[in-house]
Parts: structure tokens; sequence; C-alpha cells
């Protein structure tokens, strides 16, 4: 309970899917890396993309009120990431444009809470 | 009189989600479909194919420098080899092809280009090279060092290579730009 009251609180979903696109854009280019020592490469575009990306998804956790600019940031890079990274084959940068429209989409709206209407005890105790 | 209090909590607004979602789509979309149109690939490492055939009709490159290697091969780990790297180049009517044994057939992946291929960054691992050769300040350098590999080095600043083949164990482009691209696999008699 507390958890979905802290969940709803912030753009939870769009957050999460930017910081697995962020990961997934990062696999590719720490791979080229590890496996091979391109010369060089442009492959360091593509590391930084994933980790910029990753880092947008943990910094709209904890500051939702910045979502909106962060979902625009978040889909820029997913959609750079494709030079470099290959945008994690692509699937990073689908979930990047998902997670980022969707910390775009996201805000604070009113909710209404019906309330038992009040008793005739209560009532009277308005009145005087 | 007013039975509810007025809370907030984080809503998804669809309006937003849908146009931003299609927004970002469309820019994918555009760039995918620039990269198609220039059709650029970036860092292609064609390694591990081993011993297979480049041949072309005319190849125009700046910035060319020859070494000799011991390097792997499809067949052997270690096999003697030259380095060549060209910082860019044209080459007109290219064909790459390599033959594979299935079975009791040959298989040809053949990669071929009808328009001139623009290299940036090449560097290129042969086991023959036969072209008749054009170099422009060809210079022939014999090195002091301990690794035999240094020892000896051919530069030039221009090369023009016609009517080559050249057998190919390692082959990799910094950018490579295919216009008019085709791939073919065909059963081939050896």
């Amino acid at each position: 309970m507390k958890f979905t009251k802290w969940r709803k609180s912030r753009p939870f979903w769009g957050s999460l899917m930017t910081l697995l696109s962020g990961l997934m854009i990062s696999w590719v280019p720490l791979n080229l890396y590890l496996s091979t020592f391109l010369p060089g490469s442009i492959a360091i575009i593509g590391l930084l993309f994933g980790g910029l990306l990753t880092l947008i998804g943990v910094v709209a956790l904890f500051f939702p009120n910045a979502s909106k600019i962060l979902g625009i940031f978040s889909i820029f890079l997913s959609i750079l990431s494709v030079i470099g990274a290959l945008g994690g084959f692509l699937f990073g940068t689908i979930f990047g444009i998902i997670g980022g429209a969707l910390l775009m989409a996201w805000r604070l709206a009113p909710v209404k809470v019906n309330v038992p209407p009040p008793t005739d005890l209560e009532k009277s105790a308005h009145t005087f | 009189m007013e039975n509810s209090i007025q809370l907030v909590e984080g809503s998804t607004s669809k309006k937003v989600f849908w146009s931003a979602l299609g927004t970002g789509i469309v820019v994918l979309a555009l760039l995918l479909v620039s990269f198609g149109i220039s059709g650029v690939a970036y860092a292609v490492p064609i390694a591990g194919v081993g011993d297979f055939y480049v041949e072309f009709d005319k190849l125009e490159g700046n910035g060319y420098t020859f070494f000799p290697k011991m390097g792997e091969t499809s067949s052997e780990d270690s096999a003697p080899q030259g380095t060549n790297l060209i910082e860019n180049l044209t080459i007109d009517h290219l064909q790459l092809y390599k033959d594979f044994k299935v079975g009791k057939q040959w298989i040809r992946v053949k990669i071929t280009a009808s328009k001139p291929v623009q290299i940036t960054g090449l560097q290129h691992d042969a086991g023959l090279i036969e072209a008749d050769a054009k170099f422009e300040n060809l210079a022939l350098k014999e090195n002091h060092s301990e690794d035999w590999q240094k020892q000896f080095r051919q530069t030039s600043s221009k090369i023009t290579l016609e009517h080559a083949k050249l057998k190919t164990h390692y082959l990799f482009q910094k950018t490579i730009n295919m216009n008019g691209m085709r791939l073919t696999v065909e059963k081939i008699n050896k």
C-alpha cells in the first residue's frame, strides 16, 4: 500500500521504461568494447547515450516535477542512439521512445474522493 | 453541501502520450530512411570470414601504408599476409565473394555495388594481391626493430589499382558508402 502510494506520486512506469532502454542501449557498445577494441571506435557515443538514458530514468523517479523535460530528452537520446549503439538493436530505442512519451504525459491531476455524508449530529454541530 | 475533498495523484494524459510517441516514431523513421538513402554503415568489420575475394575495376586512394604480418585465416591460426591501410578511397565495380562448401556443393555469397563505393579508414589484410598498380611518392623503407613486422614499410601518398583481385583475410572499414548494393547467394560448380 505504501509502495502504491509512492508509485502514484511519480512517473513510475515511464522512469522504469527509460531505465531499461538505457541499459539495453549501453549493452551493445559495452560488448563491442569488451570483445573487440575497435580502432577509432564510435561505440563510445553509444555508451554515453545509454548511460545518460539510465540516469534520466533514475532522476525522473526522484524529481517527478521535471518529468516533462526529462521525457523530451529521453526520446531525443534514444533516437540518436541508433548511431553508434544500434539503439540496443532498436529495442532500446523503442523502449526509450515509449518511456519518454510516458514521462512527458505524466502530470499531477486532482482526484475526487467521496467521503461519507455528515451525520445529523455533525450537521447540528456545524449550525451552532 | 460539498461531499468530496480534493487530492492530487499522478495520472497520464493519453493525448500527450500518443502525440509524443507518434512524434518519436516519425523522427526515428526519418533517421532510418535517411540512412537507407545515403547507404552509410558505420564501423563494419568483416572479420572471421577469412579467405574471401575482393575484385574491382578501379581503386583510387590516398594515404597508403603496407606492412607484412602473420594473421589468422579460416584454415590456419597463423598465415603470412600483408596489411594495407588506406585513409580514404573510391572503388568502381566492387565485388566481394566468399565460397562455402556445404555438403558436396559450393555456395557463393556475393556482394556487388553498381555505383562507386566510398570508404574511409580501411584496413585490409591480404594473402595475395593481383592488380595493375600505380603509386605516387612511393617509399620503401627498412626500420631497425626487434619486431619483424615493423622492419619494413611501404608508403605512398596516392595509390591506383586497376583490374584487381585480392585474396582477403580481414577487412575493416570505419565508414563505407555502398550505393546500388546487391547481395546474392548462388550455387556454383567448382
